[in-house]
């Protein structure tokens, strides 16, 4: 709910149950003031008649209003009020009236009076009084509603351009947020707080980030030195123990060398600095690395069956894509066995790659985690980069193990 | 061949410089952006390796000024960065090649003969090895003057053997040569051996010399000595 519709939520509310209260006190007060005015009427009204019974011996007789008559004292009664309905003749219909009764004596002579008043309906009162409060209601309702949609217009318009800003705001975006100045007063402190914040967000992300690159780069010159200088020692006549410690300390300065990149690309992928999107067909792509592949494939004698029933189109960096399908298909190979078999269903929504190889499931929550891994040869680290380029395009990563070992990437 | 190497780390420096100057290149070596750029004003190189993070510039800036001088050098980037934006940036400007730190020195051989042949330097484009003749335009490989016919894994791997003749090469830089640039490869190195028996084979069945020896089943040369 906006700001302003809910403060004008609250003051609809307040005003209502106030608009109530008075309604009930106004129709108390003036059913009061009403009945007293009636007494007093009804009064005169008596005083009246008896006067005219006084001078001229006639009763008078207005009915329903007036009723007056002769009666023996056995039958006097005491004077009392009482509401009753009465048929109306000419509205056709009972309406309500306040009787009034008395006896009075008038030259030794009893007579009953009954003046009678017409009472007003009560739902009539009620409406006299809700009906222009009901309306002042509705009044207030108008201009609150015309009031704030000039409020947004006006006052809330720069509020709402610099929140669009901030939600378009990227730590990789190396501009400032610039956020408009709305001379209000709340608002511009708003706005300073958010220029503060992440100004420091963005100068931090990016000392992180050239962090984790130096020292990712910083690491491979020393690696570089190490790696030629093992070379050249391989070139001397070495006894077969000697070359042996030499190219097994090759091949584990070329591990970290790897994973060192490994990492970094992850961390890249983390920070989104893989930015420069194009639409990929993944379909393609997946053939033409499962022909670099082949000899691999050979090697181990695994035969492969590509089952494929569309482009599986993805709007995705080329680096990542490459990434992706190496990692999910030199997986496939790792963990195959010898004439294994590999299952490739590809289709418009996704992709599907399903390997033979050890016959029991994979721990599904883990298997993604960084440095998870089956065997030493592994840095643990494939999937969970294939995990990363998922989630930073939106892609959704299944695993699943029915006889074969699936992994499924599709459009969420 | 005359090669400028444009490294700020001297370790580094030193051991390309060895290793090029007995290969029979003239080495010049620059530890700076400032230096690299003195060298470049006086002398004519054939290849240019270059870091791209320099102490006091920027690799990139400097291919500039190679290429806005058009000097005939190639060049070669050695960069610590695995980065594809960097790669491209890089051969956009006008780099021949991409190579990425660590690299091999057998490996960085092979790529500054591919420049120089690319760019015809040797006046020909030959290659022999005693009875074995590689024309790499036409990517034909001969034996005592009868053709073979190679697949591109097998006729890669003869041009990087001899290219890297007379010196140790492991199983995996062999790989890594054949193979494409991003694939993991783990520890699936034994698929070369297919490839080198193959290679083996074709050549003898032209009477050619098995020259590739193994060593201690770890490693392979390619000598006639």
């Amino acid at each position: 709910m906006k700001f302003l519709s809910k403060i004008n939520l609250q003051y609809l509310v307040t005003l209502t149950v106030l608009l109530i209260f008075t309604a009930a006190a106004g129709y108390l007060v003036l059913q009061k003031i009403l009945k007293s005015e009636m007494r007093e009427d009804i009064f005169e009204k008596e005083y009246a008649i008896i006067q005219e019974i006084k001078t001229s011996g006639i009763l008078p007789n207005i009915y329903p209003i007036i009723e007056t008559k002769k009666i023996d004292k056995s039958r006097m009664e005491a004077k009392s009020y009482k509401e009753l309905y009465l048929n109306d003749e000419a509205e056709g219909e009972k309406e309500p009236y306040l009787e009034y009764t008395n006896t009075v004596l008038i030259n030794g002579q009893y007579y009953l009076i009954k003046i009678r008043h017409s009472l007003l309906e009560n739902d009539d009162l009620l409406l006299a009084i809700a009906l222009p409060l009901l309306l002042l209601l509705v009044l207030i309702f108008i201009i609150s509603f015309l009031v704030t949609s000039r409020l947004n217009k006006t006052v809330w318009r720069d509020f709402e351009t610099n929140l669009k800003q901030i939600e378009r705001f990227s730590f990789g975006n190396k501009q400032p947020l610039k956020l408009k100045k709305s001379n209000i007063e709340e608002f511009d402190r708003l706005n300073k707080t958010i220029n503060q914040l992440t100004k420091k967000l963005q100068s931090d992300y990016q000392s992180l980030k050239e962090f984790t690159e130096n020292a990712s780069h910083e690491i491979q010159t020393p690696l570089s030195i190490i790696l030629l200088n093992l070379e050249e020692m391989l070139q001397q006549d070495l006894p077969k123990d000697t070359f042996k410690r030499v190219i097994v300390t090759i091949n584990s300065v070329k591990r970290l060398s790897a994973l060192n990149k490994s990492l970094l690309l992850l961390s890249k992928i983390e920070n989104k600095q893989f930015e420069a999107k194009s639409r990929l067909n993944l379909t393609e792509l997946l053939l033409v690395k499962l022909d670099e592949f082949k000899p691999l494939l050979e090697k181990n004698n695994i035969s492969v069956d590509v089952v494929r029933s569309g482009d599986f189109q993805v709007d995705i960096n080329a680096q990542l894509a490459e990434v992706l399908i190496n990692n999910l298909l030199s997986n496939a190979i790792k963990h195959n066995v010898s004439n294994g078999k590999i299952l490739i269903d590809v289709n418009a929504s996704g992709l599907k790659i399903c390997n033979t190889g050890r016959k029991t499931m994979l721990t599904n929550q883990t298997i993604f985690n960084r440095f998870t891994k089956e065997n030493s040869q592994s840095y643990g680290l494939g999937l969970a980069i294939v995990k990363q380029i998922c989630v930073a395009h939106s892609l959704q990563i299944n695993y699943g193990f029915t006889d074969v070992h699936c992994f499924e990437v599709k459009v969420v | 061949m005359k090669i400028l190497i444009v490294e700020d780390e001297i370790e580094l420096l030193i051991a390309v410089s060895n290793y090029l100057t007995r290969e029979k290149y003239i080495c010049e070596m620059a530890e700076s952006f400032q230096k690299a750029v003195e060298k470049l004003s006086v002398y004519e190189y054939d290849v240019i390796l270059l870091d791209i993070t320099l102490p006091d510039g920027n690799g990139l800036d400097l291919i500039k000024l190679i290429k806005q001088y058009n000097l005939p050098a190639g060049l070669i980037i050695l960069s610590a960065k695995d980065s594809l934006d960097d790669k491209i940036n890089g051969l956009d400007l006008g780099a021949d090649d991409y190579l990425t730190k660590p690299f091999q020195l057998s490996e960085l051989n092979s790529r500054i003969k591919a420049v120089l042949r690319r760019r015809k330097y040797d006046g020909t484009t030959l290659i022999k090895f005693n009875e074995i003749t590689v024309n790499t335009d036409s990517k034909e490989v001969k034996v005592n003057n009868k053709p073979i016919r190679l697949t591109k894994k097998e006729y890669d791997m003869l041009l990087y053997f001899i290219i890297n003749k007379n010196r140790v090469l492991t199983k995996e830089a062999i790989a890594e040569h054949l193979w494409d640039d991003n694939i993991d490869l783990a520890d699936n190195f034994d698929f070369i051996y297919t490839h080198l028996n193959n290679l083996r084979r074709k050549i003898k069945s032209k009477n050619g010399n098995n020259y590739i020896q193994t060593i201690y089943g770890m490693g392979y040369k390619f000598t006639d000595q």
